[in-house]
């Protein structure tokens, strides 16, 4: 069981006052869906945004299958916008 | 001789010249260039107005993904020499060149035109760059609507 960083950008950041990063207990085993629905739990003003949001896994996307292991870094996003 | 790949996020000016210089070779003939810029009157759908946009890209990430797309434009159009990937972020007013792509060749039939075409569509499917748009009514982040597959 390990604290571990999601990174967060654009309106998750936002969303979570403007900070980069939240930490959370990542139990080995957990899946991307796992973490989305805890992340909804601990941080309500997160919650709607875990219906649409795109995770990262060591920087490609993620399903919501993908079992999760400690170490990983994990980001979560809204669909992009650059250009 | 080797095809030079450029893919960069950078909070610096765009610098057109610079970057054509480092994507041709000897036998460069042609180049496409597709460039963005921040609009100030939008007329499609909602008409609004733009005071500026504001950029936050997850660097490291927005970078490996910029590789991707060059690797997918040489597996398309293997003729393609050089290729520059580079997204401005930070705070950009109307006017302001945000993006650019950029793709050589011999000549201009080889397919530069819709290599170049390609990688802009793939950036703004893959690469993870949002900005906020700053209107004289409010702030609001744009956000797009596709949604990678495995393996993108």
């Amino acid at each position: 069981m390990n604290r571990t960083k999601i990174l967060l950008f654009a309106t998750l950041r936002d969303r979570a006052g403007g900070k980069k990063f939240i930490e959370l207990e990542v139990p080995d085993g957990m899946t991307v869906q796992g973490l989305k629905d805890r992340i909804g739990e601990v941080f309500p003003d997160l919650k709607d945004s875990m219906r649409s949001v795109l995770v990262a896994v060591d920087r490609e996307y993620a399903m919501d299958e993908l079992v999760l292991q400690s170490g990983m870094e994990i980001a979560m996003f809204p669909p992009v916008s650059g250009g | 001789m080797d095809h030079p790949t450029i893919f960069r996020v950078t909070e610096e000016t765009l610098d057109l010249d610079a970057l054509l210089a480092q994507i041709t070779l000897p036998s460069t003939g042609a180049a496409a260039v597709f460039t963005g810029m921040v609009r100030a009157v939008t007329s499609r759908g909602e008409a609004r107005e733009t005071r500026f946009l504001e950029y936050q890209a997850y660097r490291p990430m927005a970078e490996d993904k910029m590789r991707q797309i060059a690797d997918e434009i040489r597996a398309k159009w293997p003729s393609v020499e050089g290729i520059a990937i580079v997204q401005r972020i930070g705070r950009l007013y109307p006017g302001t060149p945000t993006v650019l792509i950029a793709c050589t060749a011999a000549h201009r039939d080889t397919g530069v035109f819709e290599a170049a075409r390609y990688g802009i569509d793939r950036l703004k499917e893959i690469v993870p760059v949002w900005k906020k748009e700053v209107s004289p009514g409010g702030e609001e982040w744009i956000e797009g609507e596709y949604f990678p597959r495995p393996g993108e």
